[in-house]
């Protein structure tokens, strides 16, 4: 019932503009994939050129083994969620389910039937006689995402489906979109701007910047082993510590530092002497023992119970983020060592590319 | 109520506020309707009336010409609303399409007879419609018959509808489009890839969505056209023969061009504003919320 989504060199542009230079993807069938990326990467454009709601500038699209380019709409057994819902606000949560159903020529029987199976998947028996504007943000987007499911269709497409929800209703949605996509096995392409949305749904998560696809990988491998600069600090919240450093007597020099050293993380191959590099750290990183420690002074404290957030720099750097577990004590203004063992640091060359 | 002292001060601040709004609405409003409703019931001609009751109603069911006017006017009602209304969502809905090209002019285009000066207008269509004029001059270059529009009864009310439609048509259609670019544009998204059909979506999305506003225009034209005095002033005079002649022309033909006969004029004008709150209320019913 699920099919595969292939992308091949896929391009758009508007007039002289170019939004979409050059995709080239694979999904699998049944896979969660999500498109990540800043406003403006193009992620929804690409979302809406599987759709069929924007056209194909150049590339091909296949959904199943079927080249898509030039296929209506509703022919190419997609299903969108959108950010606004968009329901019929004039029909009941019934009516907007069934309204499509009718003009594929399935039965009235039959419509009531997927209706009420998708009304129970989605726990909305209750609710089936309401109006769209009777209904809780979270309950809406449940109708929306009902009125996907009846269509059983082969790819279901969701843009941004959680943007417009409060932080604790967004929570609840993504366990239930995880729980809906474990139960009906079906494939998803999802886009979100939100990393943690990506991090916790995806089985493949796509970063795009500016049209163009920066990594592709599951979400571990993305936080792990990120590929380049824009995507180790997109991918991790709060964001990875980058240091600028330069390479001298085979440490690493930290330019803000006050000069300070630390050593090399262990790589395949080693930059040149005197290269401009920058020294990545995740904010989780920090711990009480490491080879490699600096200096900082504390400026803001977040304490969050769990989880403490030590926002310090030493004169003249910038602000570093430190995740400690347990230092409650800190206070603005106190000294502290943050240690970091240099294996778990990450280094990326001028041009922002990963040396491994 | 025990009022306190700031209370009282408010109160004479709300009212030095109001008051001049209210004493102009009352002299300029108030005053003429409860002062028609009065003369309503007065008979005789010019300056010389007395009390009649409710003579003046009964001579309305045994005026010809009265009779001849209601049956004009609810022609031009019945016929020319509801093909305004729907030419005007017509091209709302196909000015509102993205893919429409020169929206911007044709939307002025459509709009620009609503603002136009009214005589203007009416001296081009009665030489459009002239015995020597272009709609004849069309019709016979087809083979048509050669029709005198404005001397044949059926032909003059067609000229007056179709005055009434040029010039009100954009006037409406600006409040569907204003209403339709309300609408989210994902809906219809939504609707393309569910693969409704676009008789569909006009008919099964559009139209109930636009319903609140298509009431409203509804209700507007339909007193508009009640009201209708100025085109038929200008264009046909109410000839031939009456077969144009309004309510509110035959109003005014009362209190002006015959021998005054203001308090019969006053019933006849009372006769629009029943047949304006019987056909709201109408209306308003045909378009509730059945759930």
């Amino acid at each position: 019932m699920s099919a595969g989504v292939r992308l091949e060199g896929l391009r758009k542009s508007y007039g002289a503009v170019e939004v979409i230079r050059g995709v080239d993807l694979d999904i699998e069938p049944q896979e969660f994939v999500v498109f990540v990326g800043p406003s403006g990467c193009g992620k929804s454009t690409l979302l809406r050129m599987i759709a069929g709601l924007e056209e194909i500038t150049g590339g091909d699209l296949y959904i199943g083994e079927r080249r898509m380019n030039d296929t209506d709409a509703s022919r190419r057994g997609i299903a969108m969620v959108f950010q606004s819902y968009a329901l019929y606000p004039h029909m009941t949560v019934r009516e907007n389910m069934g309204f499509a159903l009718k003009y594929a020529g399935v039965k009235k029987p039959e419509i009531k039937a997927q209706v009420d199976e998708a009304a129970r998947i989605l726990g909305l028996d209750q609710l089936m006689d309401r109006r769209p504007k009777d209904l809780s943000g979270g309950q809406r987007q449940r109708v929306a995402i009902g009125r996907a499911i009846v269509r059983h269709p082969e790819v279901f497409l969701f843009d941004e489906p959680l943007s417009n929800l409060d932080a604790e209703l967004r929570v609840q949605m993504r366990i239930e979109i995880a729980r809906l996509h474990s139960e009906l096995k079906s494939t998803i392409v999802y886009v979100t701007h939100d990393q943690v949305e990506a991090m916790t749904l995806a089985d493949k998560i796509v970063v795009l910047r500016d049209g163009r696809i920066e990594q592709v990988g599951t979400p571990l491998d993305l936080y792990d082993d990120p590929d380049n600069l824009f995507v180790a600090g997109f991918i991790g919240s709060p964001k990875m510590n980058f240091l600028p450093a330069e390479l001298s007597g085979g440490a690493l020099t930290l330019v803000e530092h006050g000069g300070q050293t630390v050593p090399l993380p262990p790589l395949g191959r080693a930059p040149q002497e005197g290269e401009r590099v920058t020294l990545g750290i995740r904010p989780e990183h920090f711990r009480k023992e490491g080879s490699a420690a600096l200096e900082v002074d504390v400026e803001i404290v977040e304490n969050l119970g769990g989880e403490t957030y030590v926002y310090a720099r030493q004169a003249g750097s910038d602000v570093l983020t430190i995740a400690t577990g347990g230092a409650r004590g800190l206070r603005q203004g106190d000294r502290m060592t943050a240690r970091f063992d240099p294996s778990d640091a990450l280094l990326f060359n001028r041009e922002g590319l990963r040396i491994r | 109520m025990a009022q306190t002292r700031l209370g009282r001060a408010e109160n004479r601040a709300g009212w030095a506020f109001v008051m001049p709004a209210l004493v102009l609405v009352g002299i300029f409003m108030i005053y003429p309707i409860l002062w028609s409703l009065w003369m309503s019931l007065q008979t005789g001609r010019g300056m010389t009336t007395s009390f009649g009751g409710l003579a003046n109603i009964q001579r309305l069911f045994a005026d010809p010409i009265f009779l001849t006017a209601l049956s004009n006017t609810m022609i031009f009602l019945a016929i020319q609303v509801p093909i305004m209304i729907m030419l005007a969502l017509v091209f709302a809905v196909m000015l509102n399409d993205p893919k429409t090209k020169f929206r911007g002019l044709f939307r002025t285009a459509i709009f620009l007879p609503a603002v136009t000066s009214l005589v203007a207008y009416s001296i081009l269509f009665k030489s459009i419609f002239s015995n020597d004029g272009l709609a004849t001059t069309i019709v016979t270059f087809f083979g048509g018959p050669e029709i005198s529009w404005l001397g044949e009864p059926f032909w003059a009310k067609v000229v007056i509808i179709l005055a009434i439609t040029w010039r009100w048509t954009g006037y409406n259609m600006i409040f569907y489009l204003a209403a339709l670019q309300n609408i989210d544009r994902s809906i219809y998204e939504a609707a393309r890839i569910d693969g409704v059909p676009a008789r569909a979506q006009f008919f099964r999305i559009t139209i109930p969505m636009l319903k609140p506003v298509i009431l409203f225009t509804t209700i507007i034209s339909t007193i508009g056209t009640l009201q209708l005095f100025d085109e038929v002033q200008n264009i046909t005079q109410g000839g031939p023969s009456n077969a144009t002649l309004t309510l509110s022309q035959y109003i005014f033909n009362l209190t002006f061009r015959f021998m005054p006969s203001y308090g019969y004029a006053a019933t006849v004008s009372y006769v629009i504003v029943v047949l304006v709150a019987v056909l709201s209320v109408i209306q308003f019913w045909i378009a509730r919320d059945r759930k």
